[in-house]
């Protein structure tokens, strides 16, 4: 019950949402529907947190590592839903482009990508993620420009492909499974497969072959170079609160599913060769997409950019393991979702107040919107790593791992890159900030629903750079334990 | 032995023979309502494969897959590209960016390359090496129509042959995934289609094409 109310929830709200009409109707409506889905999501991590696990027939189940990315989905749905209640109301009303769909939309969006976090059942979790695709790929062409309707069958394209190779590698894994001999119905269960992984009985050629196809299948969605074409055109092009949801909600739970597959296949062949394919993945996305950062002249393609970057960071921090690897990699989804939010709802303030987001064509911002500025630089500050934000613990967490291990030319190219996006990022920064204003806009002052899902992201920012609450540190060794 | 285990033991040994040719005829053709029927024809062979094993293997299951099969890729989804290619006025021609000449010889070094491929992974899994040939030839020659045709319905049908190939793949080599979950595949596979060919639509409306090599606006 526990498990299928949280389901429940967002798919009866997709559809009670389009009955109404005015769109201020629909915004309450969402809103509430928001929140009462987030407490679906408190009391079902809570359960997990009090009893450990939680089953709901063959196919849901609910343990520490769904718990905490179930907590990161229920924080920065949260806040989206917030901003885009204050976002919408410069949106035209067209036949499609109504705050009815747009919310009828996004709940479906949440569905699939709990679904995700809750399948017990391999199989499921593949299905549930080509449904993310399919059910954000409208929100991305949701304007219908010349651009959106680009970015959108670029992504509906590319994830489908890519998901497709997810499938033959879930198909390759059910084999190897049941060649050892697993029940057909369990063959796909993870936890069956965590139990059966260390016998020895599984195939390791089969197994290897499954985990190469399903990192470029999920990869695809995690937006790792080279399969990252769609990512940015999808960023950019979709409504800011969108963008927001892609890069904070939809890129970490194509990251749990490969944290899941990791788990298993290092069980069975040792992590060596998982392992060493993550760190691959991962050097190769930062690296790339740090230096593209560099010669961006949209804000928001920056953002996306960088948002691969940081999927590297992660992937790193998975690659190399460890109690300090893998509390870095989990502890930087969430903080990375955090940052990304604010500095995306920055990004739409911008976009509506100045009307463009060309990096070369904003001066003065700090003059002409001093709160959006003082949002945008918190973000990007945090975004770069500097200290008394919470990106800095994570990711010198991965950094001392590196250390530890030896790794020194993982550890060498990680402080090079994360010293250029530095350098990139606050460079644009002051450009846009300092300087006499060439536009003065009309209302220079936050709505009170940007002021609060900003102030509570940049809050956050703070707050898990001083100190990490004793609850959250919980729940995220609870999710390690599961991993291990 | 009686009829149905004759035709069952036929099909079992020569379908891959069929795709083979589909695989060829679906690179030298011209036009996308030929390019569909191929397809259809295509899903028929597989369709005839499917119930093949489940009459072979004893599988009931793999009856329900085998009528979803017919019953989605033979029948709906062609109907749906004719209804869809009739709706958007497009032009017919597939719009491909290699010649007839061209295309034959690449769809013949795949089929190649995918019996080179699967030479050693056949014989320690038990399955014939034209089968499981077969399967990789599919998605390689799908991912080949999705980078060479340029109109979008080809990248959807590309697409679609692509998942052929995972299909026969995961059928000749575990007998199907449980029905549950193939289900959920036909159905993503569904609504996959109906988004393309939204977007489609939106394209034909903003662009006044259908050619998705113009798509260029988004670089870098």
């Amino acid at each position: 019950m526990l498990l299928l109310l949280p389901l429940a929830i967002p798919i009866v709200g997709a559809g009670l949402i389009l009955l109404f009409r005015n769109p201020r109707v629909a915004t309450r409506a969402a809103l509430l529907l928001g929140g009462m889905e987030i407490v679906a999501l408190g009391a079902l991590v809570w359960q997990v947190h009090v009893r450990g696990e939680l089953q709901e027939g063959r196919y849901l189940r609910a343990d520490g590592l769904s718990a905490f990315f179930l907590m990161g989905i229920a924080f920065i749905s949260g806040l989206v839903l917030v901003y885009a209640s204050g976002y919408l109301r410069h949106m035209g009303e067209g036949r499609f482009t109504s705050a009815r769909w747009f919310y009828a939309l996004v709940f479906m969006f949440l569905f699939t990508m709990i679904s995700v976090c809750l399948a017990a059942n391999l199989g499921l979790l593949w299905i549930m993620m080509e449904g993310t695709t399919l059910a954000s790929a409208l929100l991305v062409g949701f304007y219908n420009t010349e651009g959106a309707v680009e970015a959108g069958w670029k992504y509906l394209i590319v994830c489908t492909v890519g998901i497709a190779f997810a499938l033959f590698g879930t198909i390759v894994l059910y084999l190897a499974a049941v060649k050892a001999g697993l029940s057909p119905d369990m063959a796909l269960d993870w936890l069956s497969l965590m139990k059966a992984a260390p016998g020895g009985s599984i195939d390791p050629h089969l197994m290897k072959l499954a985990f190469v196809f399903i990192i470029v299948g999920y990869g695809t969605k995690i937006g790792f170079v080279p399969m990252h074409s769609w990512l940015p055109d999808a960023h950019t092009e979709a409504p800011t609160p969108i963008s927001a949801l892609l890069s904070a909600v939809l890129l970490n739970c194509a990251m749990y599913a490969v944290m899941r597959y990791d788990a298993v296949v290092s069980r069975a062949v040792g992590p060596v060769f998982p392992h060493s394919l993550l760190l691959i993945f991962g050097v190769l996305s930062m690296v790339v997409a740090g230096l593209l950062i560099l010669v961006q002249r949209n804000l928001k393609r920056m953002m996306a950019y960088s948002s691969i970057e940081h999927m590297g960071i992660i992937a790193i921090g998975l690659g190399l393991g460890g109690p300090l690897g893998l509390f870095g990699a989990l502890l930087h989804t969430f903080n990375h979702s955090v940052a990304k939010s604010l500095l995306f709802f920055s990004a739409g303030n911008i976009r509506h107040s100045l009307g463009t987001l060309r990096i070369d064509g904003i001066n003065g911002m700090a003059r002409s919107l001093p709160q959006t500025s003082a949002a945008l630089l918190v973000g990007s500050l945090a975004i770069v790593g500097l200290p008394p934000f919470s990106l800095f613990i994570s990711e010198f967490a991965i950094l001392s791992e590196a250390f530890t291990q030896q790794r020194y030319l993982v550890a060498t190219l990680f402080l090079i890159v994360l010293s250029v996006v530095f350098g990139g990022f606050t460079y644009y920064l002051f450009g846009m900030l300092c300087g006499d204003p060439a536009r003065h806009p009309e209302n220079t002052r936050l709505i009170p629903s940007e002021y609060i899902a900003m102030g509570i992201a940049a809050l956050c920012l703070l707050l898990f750079g001083a100190r990490i609450p004793y609850l959250f540190g919980r729940l995220l060794q609870e999710a390690m334990a599961v991993l291990r | 032995m009686d009829l149905v285990g004759i035709a069952t033991g036929q099909i079992l040994s020569s379908f891959s023979v069929f795709l083979f040719l589909t695989i060829l005829l679906l690179a030298v053709a011209r036009r996308i309502s030929t390019a569909v029927l191929l397809f259809s024809l295509q899903s028929a062979v597989i369709t005839a494969e499917v119930l093949a094993t489940a009459f072979q293997e004893q599988l009931p299951e793999a009856y329900v897959v085998g009528v979803l099969v017919f019953v989605i890729k033979v029948v709906t989804i062609p109907r749906a590209f004719f209804l869809l290619a009739d709706k958007l006025k497009t032009v017919r021609d597939v719009k491909a960016s290699t010649t007839p000449t061209q295309s034959v010889f690449i769809a013949a070094a795949i089929i190649y390359l995918s019996y080179a491929a699967v030479h050693s992974y056949g014989q320690s899994m038990h399955v014939p090496d034209d089968a499981l040939a077969a399967a990789v030839s599919l998605i390689l020659t799908g991912a080949f129509l999705m980078v060479s045709r340029k109109k979008a319905l080809m990248q959807m049908l590309g697409l679609l042959v692509l998942e052929n190939g995972i299909f026969l793949a995961a059928l000749i080599t575990t007998f199907g995934m449980p029905l549950v979950i193939e289900i959920g595949v036909f159905f993503d596979i569904l609504i996959g289609l109906l988004l393309m060919g939204i977007f489609t639509f939106r394209i034909s409306d903003t662009f006044d094409h259908l050619d998705v090599s113009k798509l260029r606006r988004l670089r870098g």
